[in-house]
C-alpha cells in the first residue's frame, strides 16, 4: 500500500475532475455502451445463435476503448503508469475478440445456480449500483466513472460475465481483471472511493467461484464420480 | 521513538549558521519578501531561500484550465513572499507542464532557481527525458538537475557532468526519499561530483541525522528536505494540538511554520520544499523563511513536544 501511495502522484479531486473532462469530451459514448451492456446481458441471459461472439466482441470493444482512450488518451495527462495500463486493457480486449468473437471459445449463458446468480449481481452492479455508489459518495455525473468506457466498472461487469461462461469459467480471462482490481482496490482505499472497494470483492468472489464451478465441473466429467454416465 | 542525535552545543549552533550564512532577522512572520531567510549553496556560496516549492500531486492537474490558474495563483504568492527553489520531477504527472505553464503567465519570477530530475533507466533515454522537462517548464537551463532516486544514477552522471561543463545545468544532484536507500546514497555523496542532495527529513523523519547531514556538511554538499509535511501526516497528527506559547520566541505563528523552522534550522539542510495548492498555505510556509529561527536547545524541546502529544 505505501508503494501504490508513492505511485499515484494525483489527488482524489483532480482524479474526479479528470472523469469529467472526459464525460463531456466522450458523450455520448457512454450511453452506446449502457446499450451495448444491455444487449450482452440479454444475450447471456437467452441465447441466440452467435450470441457469445458478440458478448465476447463487446467486451472486447469496452476493454479496448478503456485501454486505448481512457488510460493512453485520458489518465496518461495525470499518471505515469497509465501507458502500461493502457497497454493491460488493449491486451484483455484483444484476448477477447481473439478467444471469443473470432475463436468463439468462450460461450455465456446465465444459470440458475450460485455463480450465474452472483456474476448477474456483479453486471448489474456495475451498471446500476457502481454509479449510485459514486453518487452518494459525492462524485455522481459527470464525475463518475461510466460502464462500459471506464475501467473499474468495467472490470466488476467483466468478472460477472465471466462467471455467467460455460461450461467453466475462463480463468485466463479474468487475470488481467484481477490484477486491475488488485490496483484498483488500493487506489479506492488512498483516495477515499468507496464504490471502487467492490473491485477487489468482485475478484476475491469472482476467482472463488470459477475455480468451485471448474472443479465441480471436472468432477462431473470424471467416469465413476457421479458425472454423466458415458454409453 | 527515535531520538534526537545531533547535539551540536548552542553556540556552536549559532557559530555554525553564522558560517552557513544564515541571515536571521527579528522581524515579524509577514516581513516583506527581501527579509526572506537564505542559505548559502556551499559549492558556489550563492544564496537560496530557506523555504522553496514542491510540486508532487499539487501540480499534477493536467489540462484543467480552472486549476492551472490556482495553481498559478500559488506560484505568483511563492514569489511575491520571496521564494525561488522550485522542483519537480517527470515522475510527477503533469507538474512540470503545469510550472511551465504558470511561469508563463506569472510576474515577478526573475528569482526562479529551477530544479528538476532525470528519472528513466539509461542515458540516452536520460537525455531526451530533460530536453523534454526543458520544453515543458520552458526553460534555457536548469539551475539543478538531480538524479531521482538514484536511478541508473552511473549513466545519467556522466551526461551531468558534461551538461555542466558546457554550462547546460549549473548544479547536480541526487535524490533519495522516503528514508530508502541511504547506504547508496552516501556512497554516491562521498564519491560523485555532485553539488545538492535531497533527502526526507521532517520533525518525525529524522534518520538524516544520523549519517546524511553530517555527510552533506562534510562534503560541502547543499541540502533539500522533501517530504517535510509526511505528506499532510504531520498535519493529522498535531494540528489540533495547541501550538506551544514558547514557538513565538522563534516568530512561529502555526504549525507548518513549527515543521518547517525545524527542518531549515538544522545547520546542514539548506532548504524545505513543501507543496501546498492554497495560496494561504503558501503563506503559512512562506512565513517560516522569515524570523529567528530555534537553536538547538529549542530544536530538542521541539521534538520532545510533538513526541509527548
Amino acid at each position: 500500500m505505501a508503494t501504490l501511495s508513492r505511485m499515484l502522484p494525483f489527488s482524489a479531486d483532480v482524479f474526479f475532475r479528470l472523469f469529467e473532462q472526459y464525460n463531456a469530451a466522450i458523450w455520448p459514448a457512454q450511453v452506446a455502451a449502457y446499450g451495448l451492456g444491455l444487449l450482452l446481458v440479454a444475450l447471456a441471459l437467452k441465447q441466440r445463435p452467435g450470441g457469445s461472439r458478440i458478448v465476447a466482441g463487446g467486451l472486447a470493444v469496452f476493454w479496448l476503448w478503456t485501454g486505448i482512450v481512457y488510460h493512453m488518451a485520458f489518465f496518461a495527462k495525470i499518471n505515469f503508469m497509465a501507458w502500461a495500463f493502457g497497454a493491460l486493457f488493449s491486451c484483455q480486449g484483444l484476448l477477447f475478440l481473439w478467444s471469443g468473437a473470432f475463436r468463439g471459445r468462450l460461450r455465456f449463458r446465465f444459470t440458475r445456480t450460485l455463480h450465474g446468480w452472483v456474476g448477474l449481481a456483479f453486471a448489474v452492479f456495475a451498471m446500476a449500483g457502481y454509479p449510485l455508489a459514486g453518487w452518494l459518495a459525492g462524485h455522481g455525473w459527470p464525475r463518475t466513472p461510466v460502464f462500459g468506457v471506464a475501467p473499474c466498472p468495467t472490470t466488476i461487469f467483466t468478472l460477472g460475465m465471466l462467471l455467467l461462461a460455460e461450461p467453466r469459467a475462463p480463468i485466463g480471462p479474468m487475470l488481467i481483471p484481477a490484477l486491475w482490481s488488485l490496483v484498483g482496490g488500493a487506489a479506492a482505499l488512498l483516495l477515499a472511493i468507496p464504490e471502487d472497494l467492490a473491485l477487489p470483492f468482485a475478484a476475491a468472489t469472482g476467482l472463488v467461484l470459477a475455480l468451485a464451478k471448474n472443479r465441480r465441473a471436472a468432477l462431473a466429467a470424471t467416469p465413476g464420480s457421479g458425472g454423466p454416465r458415458q454409453a | 521513538m527515535r531520538r534526537f542525535t545531533d547535539h551540536p552545543s548552542r553556540r556552536a549552533f549559532l557559530a555554525s549558521m553564522g558560517a552557513a550564512g544564515v541571515a536571521v532577522g527579528l522581524g515579524p512572520a509577514h516581513a516583506a519578501a527581501e527579509d526572506v531567510l537564505k542559505k548559502p549553496i556551499p559549492a558556489s556560496g550563492e544564496r537560496l531561500p530557506v523555504i522553496g516549492m514542491g510540486s508532487w500531486i499539487t501540480f499534477n492537474v493536467g489540462d484543467d484550465m480552472e486549476l492551472r490558474a490556482a495553481r498559478c495563483e500559488v506560484l505568483q504568492a511563492f514569489f511575491d513572499r520571496g521564494g525561488a527553489v522550485i522542483d519537480s520531477s517527470p515522475m510527477y504527472g503533469s507538474s512540470e507542464e503545469v510550472i511551465g505553464h504558470c511561469l508563463k503567465r506569472i510576474a515577478n519570477k526573475q528569482a526562479l532557481f529551477a530544479a528538476t530530475k532525470v528519472w528513466t533507466p539509461f542515458k540516452a533515454l536520460g537525455i531526451r527525458q530533460m530536453k523534454a522537462s526543458e520544453k515543458l517548464w520552458g526553460v534555457k537551463r536548469f539551475d539543478l538537475m538531480q538524479i531521482h532516486n538514484l536511478l541508473d544514477w552511473e549513466a545519467h552522471m556522466e551526461t551531468l557532468v558534461e551538461w555542466k561543463a558546457k554550462g547546460r545545468i549549473r548544479y547536480i544532484g541526487v535524490t533519495t526519499s522516503h528514508g530508502e536507500r541511504h547506504e547508496e546514497m552516501a556512497k554516491v555523496m562521498a564519491t560523485q561530483p555532485i553539488d545538492f542532495v535531497q533527502l526526507t527529513y521532517n520533525l518525525l523523519d529524522r534518520e538524516a541525522e544520523s549519517r546524511l547531514l553530517p555527510l552533506a556538511a562534510e562534503r560541502r554538499l547543499a541540502v533539500i528536505a522533501n517530504r517535510p509535511f509526511r505528506r499532510g501526516e504531520l498535519f493529522a497528527l498535531f494540528a489540533r494540538k495547541p501550538l506551544p506559547e514558547w514557538a513565538r520566541e522563534f516568530d512561529c505563528a502555526n504549525w507548518a511554520q513549527f515543521f518547517l523552522k525545524f527542518i531549515v534550522s538544522h545547520p546542514a539542510v539548506t532548504c524545505a520544499i513543501p507543496a501546498t495548492t492554497r495560496v494561504d498555505h503558501m503563506h503559512e510556509n512562506m512565513g517560516a523563511a522569515q524570523g529567528r529561527l530555534p537553536d538547538p536547545d529549542t530544536r530538542k524541546r521541539m521534538v520532545r513536544y510533538v513526541e509527548g502529544l
